[in-house]
């Protein structure tokens, strides 16, 4: 008898501990999962401007507005959904902290928004310019939910126009997310920015660069990217699309991509990369300057030649055009020291790493203000170009 | 060929390959997923991995020293032989310290593996609600005595090692080389400095000294404490080598679990777990339960035989006392610095505690006959 | 100092925790120990003591034994008693219970060959009659327990003893496949009901010298034979004698089926694990003789037991080992794979569900997004009632007749789980999910193992519904805990997985070609180490 009171004691004590369980239960359909945020300047959406005359409001400044895409809220079966209706949504608002609207988000939606699907963040380079981007980002950085592996981007125009991208039952965010993985067939998407690069890069107060994405049209494309400045975490310039290129090659990010020059016609004729290699070695000189020497190997083909007399399987012809392509790598390398030494004064090209590495002793004195050590140091382009084959017809 | 053993005997010995694994799931526990972290910060350079292998090069000796002060007592656990080598009454303050010192750091493991479960599995859920059933199951195992948690381990263990190692190989395509450069860029000066933080994550290898007692073979001692402490160095020297390579010293410092972010640092596309950071969350949880049950065990087996009290009381009374001390620590800062002073007690009583025994024993019982001189 | 000390104290609802913390495991194990001890009683209390079988000796005056053996069987309308005279002198009777002897041919001979007999040579009469079991018995208590055993009994006046001439020959089933285990490569032969034919099968797979049968009687108001069988020179002393000691032990006034022989001699009652491993194919068990295991037969059962077993040993099927080494070691861990899923499958469904929508590959989160709205109930109880019914389902699958079974299977299965869909009551992803358990839970050879599986796997979702993939997690563990606590007759019931011992891993995980599996499992501590 004494061990059924026991149990039923025991049964009891446990039901009562079980039963106000599942405290962490939340089923996945009464959830909102946001794919992508997009963070502009503070500025009052229409809804939100409506919403405030009659009295919706809270205590704040509007230091920034935030945009989050909602994949999909929409209820209903999938034939219902597909056509009439988008397949996400987007819902924004302004405020001084990211936290502070996401939960301001909550009095607007049905169902709580969850980051663990986060897959882009987009911020408007006109807010950069006034920021730093470790106050945008560290929301981010610091929430349990959100993946390191984020990728990060900047707008030219409002972020928030990006994600609203009319796209055919696409949805803006994974489009991103989808096109970064085409560098295999352009080297002018760099590889992408991601959390946990962003952490290191602010702790290490390196210079760097982030995908630029534009819009025209309600289209989007990948051009170029935006300079953060370590020092200030602010953006201060926009790289070309070739600068990127370059920058991909110096680092032995991307040993793929296309060069285009000109002949002396006026003809294009194009050379697909193979294989880049690039070497870097430091020096000192006496002054304390440094002394980049670079050595950039390149092989591939020529894939596209609108020259008429010109034969690529010539070898004559072919060294002719390997010089053409040497001209133009190095004219294109030029455009981005140029950017980088002289007109923004950072360094985004990893040289610091090359330091580092082969001049710990040296590094730990440059550290602190690398940018204008680079910016002064001499960088000396030593380019090969190898034409190996020119295609399946030999005209 | 004959039959040795009894068939149906009370099996409270374990063999060489159980001891192996026991220790080194002493060894492996909340360390992995820190320890990148607290030996960065520390060293600051990317020559971390240096300090994590000296660091268990100083350990290797500490335990082959433990054991051959252990081998002198065949049959006997620290806690019976202490008294022995320096009296009764300041071994018994010893044990005691022993046993605190296996309590507390039960009760950080728990209290860390707590932290990762409540901030990325279940947030919201009150942390009583997470400890108090892992504790529970610890007690369920622990009354099985050492045999059955040798058992556990030598199941958990592989697995958690071909998750652990499946991560990192997945990782390594963030990994790069040059995160790792330069090699002792600003000397050895770091990687000592390093060493501090890096014998803390071997504090656990004390077991060795209850372990002994309980070897089916004591001839293969050596080679089982070896294998249990190379396991360890191995897996911690790999585990630094990847985070570091993987995601820069910089990025290490900053993040809190540090091993965590490295798996969710990339998505393998088109696999059923897109998310490894889940199945090695997962694994590391079971892991975390042996190392926590090992420390349980050699807690409760000491208090029974220090005072002679039943084995299964102990355990019971132990279970509110381990679970006081995993409410102690008040935030995140305190568990770790509840987790460098567990580190620096350890140093102080593990480094030279055992120094001091043997040389004690050795001038009271002579070379090598010590036990013998003890039973006659 | 004092202060940062003061301020660490855990506040009271802590000491109330730890409180709990500490009341519960002790009336845990409070419960359980009582339960266990339960449990110890089972040996000894049942029954009344083994009735010492009452010198009753039959006795040489024909009439008085006429009257003992009527009175203790004779009302007994099965029973027939027919008077003979022995050459026409002697007074003799044949007894023998109605269906038991059917061969007509064999009882007209038998009565024929009594009536011619000279009747002063009564000390040759047992040579005189066909069938080699033809033996004496003096005791009445015997002498009638033959009879109703189906021998033929023969009294004859003036003698001290009764004579049990022709052997039972009572209807029985023909030798067949086994139901339960059905092979597609392999003997198709199964155990039938007769213990006799069972050690037969037995002999038949091979000549040994070293293969002993041995058998006594169980029961204490009906009797019945059991027989242990082992491999003299293999098995380990130490097991055999703890087999006969338990056997020896059990005091039941009928055991009806094995299965009472299993609930007797296991270790640990309160295990959701088998510790006894039941067969009805021949080869299988001389297989695990072979390994130094023990087997139990009964009679009137098809199922022989095996002990000790070990966990691997639900996994594995003979098919294994007749087929070549890499089938069978792909089918092997396929199965081990199944287990595991049979187990997870819906815990693992609930916590991702309901806790971790995280966790889940974004396009499949969405996916599942989709098709679970509108589905009303929480995870759990959305996979209760489809795992439920499918439970249901199975159960009564195997109580209906041959031919609708199937029919049931597809009404049930399709129909209910398409409108149950159709009817947005559970969402077709758990449909796949459920149904992936059930099919997994199909492939486990054991199918008694395989409803451990099913009653652990509810107990699964539970600690999944309140703690989500921690508590899947500590379920999980709680499992590989009680495994390595549990034994069945002294042998770990996880090993060979722990301790490491590779030469036994060549038949656990995969099974390695057959010339390299040259060692017995050492876990049994057999006697020979090699096989020869």
């Amino acid at each position: 008898m004494r061990s059924l009171k026991a149990a039923s004691i025991l049964f009891m004590a446990l039901s009562l501990l079980t039963l106000p369980g599942c405290w962490s239960s939340n089923e996945i359909e009464d959830l909102a999962i946001y794919s992508g945020v997009a963070i502009d300047e503070g500025d009052l959406s229409e809804v939100e401007r409506g919403l405030e005359e009659k009295g919706g409001s809270y205590s704040k400044q509007n230091k920034i507005t935030a945009t989050v895409q909602i994949v999909p809220l929409k209820a209903g079966t999938k034939d219902e959904v597909k056509g009439k209706t988008s397949p996400y949504t987007n819902i924004s608002g302004a405020g001084d902290s990211l936290l502070e609207i996401f939960r301001q988000f909550s009095l607007r939606l049905n169902k709580p928004i969850i980051g663990h699907h986060l897959k882009i963040i987009v911020i408007s380079s006109q807010l950069l310019k006034e920021r730093n981007i470790k106050q945008v980002a560290d929301f981010m950085l610091r929430d349990n939910d959100i993946r390191p592996n984020v990728k990060i981007f900047v707008s030219q125009g409002e972020a928030m126009q990006i994600l609203t991208t009319k796209l055919p039952d696409e949805v803006p965010s994974f489009f991103i997310n989808d096109i970064v993985k085409n560098q295999f067939r352009s080297s002018k998407i760099m590889d992408p920015v991601q959390m946990t690069n962003l952490d290191a890069l602010m702790y290490s107060k390196q210079s760097f660069i982030l995908q630029t994405i534009v819009q025209a049209k309600r289209q989007l494309a990948f051009s170029g990217a935006g300079i953060i400045k370590g020092e200030t975490g602010k953006w201060i310039g926009h790289l070309t699309e070739e600068d990127v290129e370059c920058i991909n090659w110096l680092t032995n990010a991307s040993s793929s991509g296309i060069i285009k020059a000109n002949n002396e016609e006026g003809d294009s004729i194009a050379y697909e990369v193979k294989g880049m290699k690039t070497r870097i070695r430091v020096h000192t000189e006496q002054d304390g300057r440094l002394i980049f020497q670079v050595r950039v190997e390149s092989k591939g083909r020529i894939s596209e030649d609108w020259s008429v007399e010109g034969n690529p399987s010539l070898s004559s012809y072919q060294k002719e055009a390997e010089k053409l392509f040497e001209q133009k790598l190095s004219m294109m390398m030029d455009h981005l020291l140029a950017s980088m030494q002289d007109r923004y004064k950072v360094d985004v090209a990893k040289f610091c790493e090359i330091v580092r590495i082969q001049k710990p002793q040296l590094w730990k004195k440059v550290k602190s203000n690398w940018d204008e050590t680079f910016s002064e140091s001499t960088v000396n382009l030593d380019i090969h170009v190898n034409v190996t084959d020119y295609g399946s017809t030999t005209k | 060929m004959a039959v040795s053993k009894s068939f149906l005997g009370p099996n409270d010995k374990i063999t060489t390959s159980q001891a192996a694994i026991f220790l080194n799931n002493a060894m492996l526990g909340a360390g992995i997923l820190t320890l990148p972290r607290s030996v960065s910060e520390s060293v600051k350079t990317p020559d971390s991995w240096i300090s994590v292998l000296v660091g268990g090069l100083i350990a290797i000796l500490v335990v082959v020293l433990m054991l051959k002060l252990s081998l002198r007592f065949p049959g006997k656990t620290v806690f019976q032989y202490t008294s022995a080598v320096i009296g009764r009454y300041p071994g018994m303050i010893w044990c005691l310290i022993l046993v605190f010192y296996y309590i507390v750091i039960a009760g950080f493991e728990i209290r860390a593996m707590a932290e990762v479960t409540m901030y990325y599995l279940l947030e919201g859920t009150p942390i009583w609600a997470i400890t108090i059933p892992f504790i529970w199951l610890g007690a369920y195992l622990v009354i099985g005595g050492i045999d059955a948690i040798a058992r556990v381990s030598q199941i958990v263990f592989p697995i958690s090692l071909c998750i652990l190692i499946l991560s990192y190989l997945l990782s390594l395509r963030l990994f790069e080389l040059d995160n790792l450069r330069p090699i002792l860029g600003d000397g050895l000066g770091p990687v000592i400095h390093g060493l501090k933080s890096t014998v803390l994550v071997y504090s656990g290898c004390e077991v060795v000294m209850t372990l002994t007692a309980q070897l089916e073979n004591p001839k293969q001692a050596l080679k089982a404490v070896l294998t249990g402490v190379g396991i360890p160095i191995g897996l911690y020297l790999f585990t630094v080598i990847m985070v570091i390579g993987g995601v820069s010293v910089d990025s290490a410092v900053t993040s809190t679990w540090p091993t965590i972010d490295l798996v969710r640092s990339f998505e393998v596309t088109g696999f059923l777990f897109e998310r490894f950071e889940f199945l090695l969350m997962v694994i590391w949880l079971m892991q975390m339960f042996c190392n926590y049950s090992c420390f349980f065990y050699n807690s409760s087996l000491g208090l029974s035989q220090l005072f002679k009290l039943p084995y299964k009381a102990v355990i019971f009374a132990l279970v509110p006392v381990i679970f006081l001390v995993t409410m102690i620590p008040q935030n995140m800062n305190e568990l770790f610095g509840l987790g460098d002073a567990i580190g620096y007690l350890s140093i102080l009583l593990f480094l030279l505690f055992p120094v001091f025994l043997s040389l004690l024993a050795l001038m009271r019982f002579g070379g090598g006959g010590g036990a013998r001189h003890e039973k006659s | 100092m004092l202060s940062s000390i003061q301020s660490h104290i855990p506040s009271w609802t802590v000491f109330f925790q730890a409180f709990i913390a500490l009341v519960i495991p002790i009336l845990i194990y409070r419960v359980y120990v009582r339960l266990d001890n339960l449990g110890e009683d089972k040996l000894s209390s049942s029954g009344s003591a083994n009735i010492e079988s009452s010198r009753d000796p039959l006795v040489a005056d024909y009439d008085d034994n006429m009257q003992l053996i009527k009175s203790r069987i004779g009302a007994n309308s099965d029973v027939v008693i027919r008077e003979v005279t022995v050459g026409g002198v002697v007074k003799a009777a044949l007894i023998y219970v109605k269906g038991m002897q059917e061969d007509h041919l064999l009882n007209m001979r038998i009565i024929q060959s009594l009536k011619e007999m000279d009747a002063q040579i009564p000390e040759q009469i047992m040579e005189r009659f066909p069938g080699s079991s033809a033996h004496a018995v003096s005791s009445a208590t015997e002498f009638s327990q033959g009879i109703l055993i189906g021998f033929m009994a023969l009294i004859i006046d003036g003698r001290k003893e009764g004579l049990l001439i022709t052997p039972p020959q009572c209807p029985s089933r023909e030798v067949s496949e086994p139901v339960s285990e059905s092979l597609l490569r392999g003997s198709r032969i199964g155990f039938t009901e007769d213990l006799s034919i069972n050690t037969a099968l037995l002999r038949k797979q091979g000549l040994s010298e070293d293969l002993q049968i041995r058998s006594c009687l169980v029961g204490q108001t009906i009797q019945r034979e059991l027989a242990i069988a082992y491999m003299d020179h293999i098995v380990n002393p130490d097991l055999l004698r703890e087999v006969n000691d338990r056997v020896a032990q059990i005091k039941l006034d009928y055991i009806a089926e094995s299965g009472y022989i299993e609930q007797f001699i296991e270790d640990n009652y309160l295990s959701p694990f088998q510790q006894v491993q039941n067969t009805e194919r021949p080869d299988r068990v001389i297989a695990a003789l072979l390994e130094g295991r023990v087997a139990i037969l009964l009679d009137g059962t098809p199922f022989a037991l095996i002990v000790p077993v070990t966990f691997s040993m639900l996994l594995q099927s003979p098919e294994d080992y007749f087929e070549r080494w890499l089938p069978g070691t792909l089918l092997r861990m396929l199965r081990f794979g199944a287990a595991f899923i049979s187990l997870m499958a819906p815990s693992l469904y609930i916590s991702f569900i309901s806790f971790h929508p995280g966790l889940i590959p974004t396009e499949l989160a969405l996916t599942i997004i989709e098709t679970r709205q509108g589905v009303p109930f929480p995870a759990l109880i959305e996979v209760l009632i489809l795992e439920i019914s499918i439970e249901i389902l199975r159960e009564a699958g195997i109580r209906l007749p041959k031919p609708i079974g199937p029919a049931m299977g597809i009404v049930g299965g399709l129909v209910i789980g398409e409108a149950a869909v159709q009817a947005g009551i559970v969402s077709p992803f758990l449909v796949i999910v459920v149904a992936a358990t059930a099919i997994s839970s199909f492939s486990i050879p054991v199918y008694s193992a395989g409803i451990t599986l099913r009653i652990l796997r509810f107990a699964a979702m539970l600690f999944a519904a309140i703690l989500g993939m921690y508590g899947t997690i500590l379920f999980f563990l709680l499992i590989v805990c009680h495994l390595s606590k549990l034994k069945s007759f002294g042998v770990p019931y996880i090993s060979p997985f722990t301790p490491y011992r590779w030469s036994d891993w060549k038949d656990f995980f995969v099974r390695v070609p057959i010339f390299l599996m040259k060692k017995r499992p050492k876990l049994m501590k057999t006697m020979q180490s090699k096989r020869k």
